[in-house]
C-alpha cells in the first residue's frame, strides 16, 4: 500500500509543492502552471484505490482492460539550485457526499505525501489553497499566508502582495484551513518539516460557485515563483484571468441594478483596515447570494 | 487490513478449489439476489462469516424499503457439496477497496477460490418472449477462453460517460485480477417492464450458467412454474388489453416505443404481478 515510484531521482534539498483542488481550483491551477513551466518530470503516484472509488472503467471487447481513479502524483524538477518536486492530488479523498477531506483517510493520504518528501529529502513544503474574502472581482486578489512555525512569519511579510491572518481585521490572527492543503501543514510539522499555505482571494460572492478563479491563482503562482526563486511565463494564466474575468462579468451585468450597487461597494472595501464605505451586511450578503445562484443556474452548462 | 476486526468467522469451510458467487442487493430488478438465494436454498448453503457494517456503511440509523426497516447485510455462504461459495451483500459507502480486500481475503484463505463472479441485471428494451441474454466481462484473457464454451454475449465494448460511475462489480474483479484471480461480472437482461417485478426467467438464465459451469445439478421445477405463470398472466394481460398486446408486439417486432407508451406498459404489467404476489 502506499505509493508507486515509477524512478527515484538523487534531489538537491528539494522545496515540495503539493496541492489538491477546492475553492476556485486556485492552488490547483496555480501549482499545475508552475509545474509545466518547469517541465518538471512526473515519477511516482500514491495508489489511488485505496482512497477513491473508480471513476472509469474501459471494457474492450468483453475484457475490463483498466480502471481509473483520481489521480494523485508526483513529479520533480531538478534546477542547479534547490530542487523542486510536486505533488498534484486530482481529488480530496472524502467519505459520502463531503467534498474536502477530513478524518482517518486524509491523515493517512498527507502522511504518505509527507513521507515523500522525507524520502527524497526535503525540509520545506508549501500548499495552496483558495481565501474566501470580501473583495470584487475586479480587485487584484491578495494571498493569505500560513506558516506552521513563528519563525516563517518574518520571510512571508516579505513576499509582495501577501498578508498573514492577523492583518485581517477582527480574526486576531485565527482562522481555518479546510481539507488537506490545511491538514497538510499539520502533519509536515508533526514530522519536523517547516510548511507555508498560501492562498489566493476569492471574492465572497463567486466562492461557492463551482466555476475556477484564476485571478486567485495568478496571485498564488506570483509568490510561489518568488519563493522558489523561479520566472513563470504569465501568458498562459493571464489568458485564463482575462476570459474568467468577462464570463463573471457578463453574470454581473445581468444582476438587478440594488445588488449590482451592494456588490459595487466591495471595489472600495479595504478589509483589513477600517473600511470605508461600510461593507455590506450579513442580510445583504445573504440575499446577494441568492441572487447570483439563480443567475449562475440560468448559465447554459453552467456547473 | 482489519479483517479480525470487520469479520465474523462462525465456520471454516473445508473447500479446495472453489467458485465465488457475489450478489449486491442493490441490484437492477434485484436478479442477482434472487438468484444466490434460490441457490443458497437449493443447495442447502451454509451461511459461515459476515462482514461487519462499521467502517463500510453509514450507521446513522436505519433505511426503510418497501415499508420494512433495512440494515446493511454482507453475509457469506458455502455449499459443502458443490464447492460453491456465495457472498451476498449491501454495497459499502465507505472504504470500498478494503471491503473488496476483506472479501476475496475471505475467499482465499477460507475456500480456496479460483474464480470469481459477480451478477446483476441489465435493463433491455426487448420483449419478455425474447429469450433474455448473459452479457460477460472479465478480467483477463484465460478467462475469456475458459467462458468460450458457454452462451454469453462477450464481445462488449464500453466506456464510462462523465456522469456515471464504475460498477461496484467492476471495482471487484479489478481487485480480484490484481491477486491473479480469474474473474467475470455477469450482467443478465431483463425486460425494462418486468424490473419491479421479479424476472424469473432472467433469474433462471444466470442460475443455468452456474448450473453448467460448476456442475450444480440445479432442479428448476418451482421456478418453470413461476415463469410459467408469469407468461401465462401476461398472455392474459394482452388478450385483455389490446393497447398493450400493441406495446408488446412492437417490441417483439423490434421497434421502440414512446416514452408514453413505455411508461403505461410498465404501469399495467406491475400493476397486474404485484397485485398477484399479494393475492
Amino acid at each position: 500500500m502506499g505509493v508507486r515510484f515509477y524512478k527515484e531521482p538523487k534531489l538537491n534539498n528539494p522545496i515540495l509543492v503539493a496541492c489538491w483542488p477546492g475553492i476556485g481550483n486556485i492552488g490547483v491551477i496555480a501549482v499545475d502552471i508552475l509545474r509545466r513551466a518547469m517541465a518538471a518530470e512526473e515519477f511516482g503516484e500514491i495508489e489511488s484505490w485505496e482512497f477513491f472509488y473508480p471513476r472509469r472503467v474501459l471494457i474492450r471487447n468483453g475484457e475490463l482492460k483498466d480502471l481509473e481513479f483520481p489521480s494523485n502524483k508526483f513529479y520533480f524538477k531538478k534546477t542547479g539550485k534547490r530542487d523542486v518536486l510536486f505533488f498534484i492530488g486530482e481529488e480530496q479523498p472524502a467519505d459520502g457526499a463531503k467534498v474536502y477531506a477530513e478524518g482517518a483517510k486524509a491523515y493517512r493520504m498527507a502522511n504518505l505525501v509527507i513521507d515523500v518528501a522525507l524520502k527524497f529529502g526535503c525540509r520545506r513544503v508549501y500548499t495552496s489553497g483558495a481565501a474566501v474574502a470580501p473583495i470584487h472581482h475586479t480587485a487584484r486578489s491578495r494571498v493569505w499566508v500560513v506558516p506552521n512555525s513563528e519563525d516563517l512569519i518574518g520571510e512571508l511579510k516579505s513576499y509582495e502582495n501577501t498578508i498573514l491572518m492577523s492583518d485581517i481585521e477582527g480574526r486576531d490572527g485565527q482562522g481555518n484551513i479546510t481539507g488537506l492543503n490545511g491538514l497538510l501543514l499539520g502533519v509536515a510539522g508533526k514530522r519536523g518539516l517547516e510548511a507555508i499555505c498560501v492562498m489566493g482571494e476569492v471574492p465572497i460572492y463567486i466562492h461557492g460557485f463551482p466555476i475556477p478563479y484564476p485571478k486567485g491563482s495568478k496571485s498564488v503562482l506570483e509568490v510561489l515563483s518568488t519563493a522558489l526563486g523561479i520566472e513563470v511565463p504569465m501568458d498562459e494564466i493571464n489568458a485564463l484571468v482575462q476570459q474568467s474575468e468577462s464570463e463573471i462579468d457578463s453574470v454581473y451585468e445581468r444582476l438587478p441594478a440594488e445588488i449590482k450597487e451592494q456588490l459595487d461597494k466591495l471595489k472600495y472595501v479595504t478589509y483589513a483596515k477600517p473600511s470605508e464605505p461600510e461593507p455590506i451586511t450579513e442580510e445583504d450578503k445573504k440575499r446577494i447570494l441568492q441572487e447570483i445562484d439563480r443567475l449562475f443556474k440560468k448559465e447554459p452548462g453552467g456547473d | 487490513m482489519r479483517e479480525s476486526h470487520s469479520l465474523r468467522l462462525f465456520n471454516k469451510p473445508k473447500l479446495e478449489s472453489s467458485a465465488l458467487v457475489v450478489a449486491w442487493n442493490q441490484d437492477v430488478g434485484k436478479v442477482g439476489s434472487i438468484a444466490v438465494d434460490y441457490l443458497n436454498r437449493k443447495l442447502e448453503s451454509r451461511e459461515f462469516a459476515e462482514i461487519e457494517p462499521e467502517g463500510f456503511f453509514p450507521l446513522g440509523g436505519v433505511s426503510v424499503e418497501d415499508d420494512v426497516a433495512r440494515f446493511p447485510q454482507s453475509k457469506f455462504y458455502w455449499c459443502p457439496e458443490k464447492s460453491l461459495v456465495i457472498f451476498k451483500s449491501d454495497i459499502p459507502r465507505y472504504e470500498w477497496y478494503e471491503f473488496l480486500n476483506l472479501v476475496l481475503d475471505v475467499a482465499e484463505k477460507y475456500c480456496k477460490v479460483k474464480e470469481v463472479y459477480a451478477v446483476g441485471g441489465m435493463v433491455s428494451a426487448a420483449a419478455h418472449t425474447v429469450p433474455r441474454m448473459l452479457l460477460s466481462v472479465v478480467n483477463s484473457t484465460e478467462m475469456k477462453r475458459m467462458l468460450s464454451h458457454h452462451e454469453l454475449v462477450s464481445d462488449m465494448d464500453y466506456e464510462t460517460q462523465d456522469d456515471q460511475r464504475p460498477t461496484f462489480s467492476s471495482f471487484l474483479i479489478w481487485a480480484a485480477k490484481r491477486r491473479n484471480i480469474a474473474g467475470a461480472s455477469l450482467w443478465v437482461t431483463i425486460p425494462f417492464y418486468l424490473v419491479a417485478v421479479e424476472d424469473q426467467q432472467s433469474c433462471k438464465k444466470l442460475i443455468e450458467f452456474f448450473d453448467r459451469r460448476l456442475g450444480l445439478n440445479v432442479d428448476f421445477v418451482d421456478m418453470d412454474e413461476e415463469i410459467a405463470k408469469q407468461n401465462k398472466e401476461i398472455a392474459q394481460l394482452r388478450s385483455k388489453f389490446p393497447e398493450l398486446d400493441a406495446y408488446i408486439s412492437k417490441l417483439e417486432g423490434n421497434l421502440s416505443l414512446t416514452v408514453e407508451e413505455s411508461e403505461k406498459l410498465v404501469r399495467e404489467i406491475e400493476q397486474l404481478l404485484k397485485n398477484r404476489h399479494l393475492g
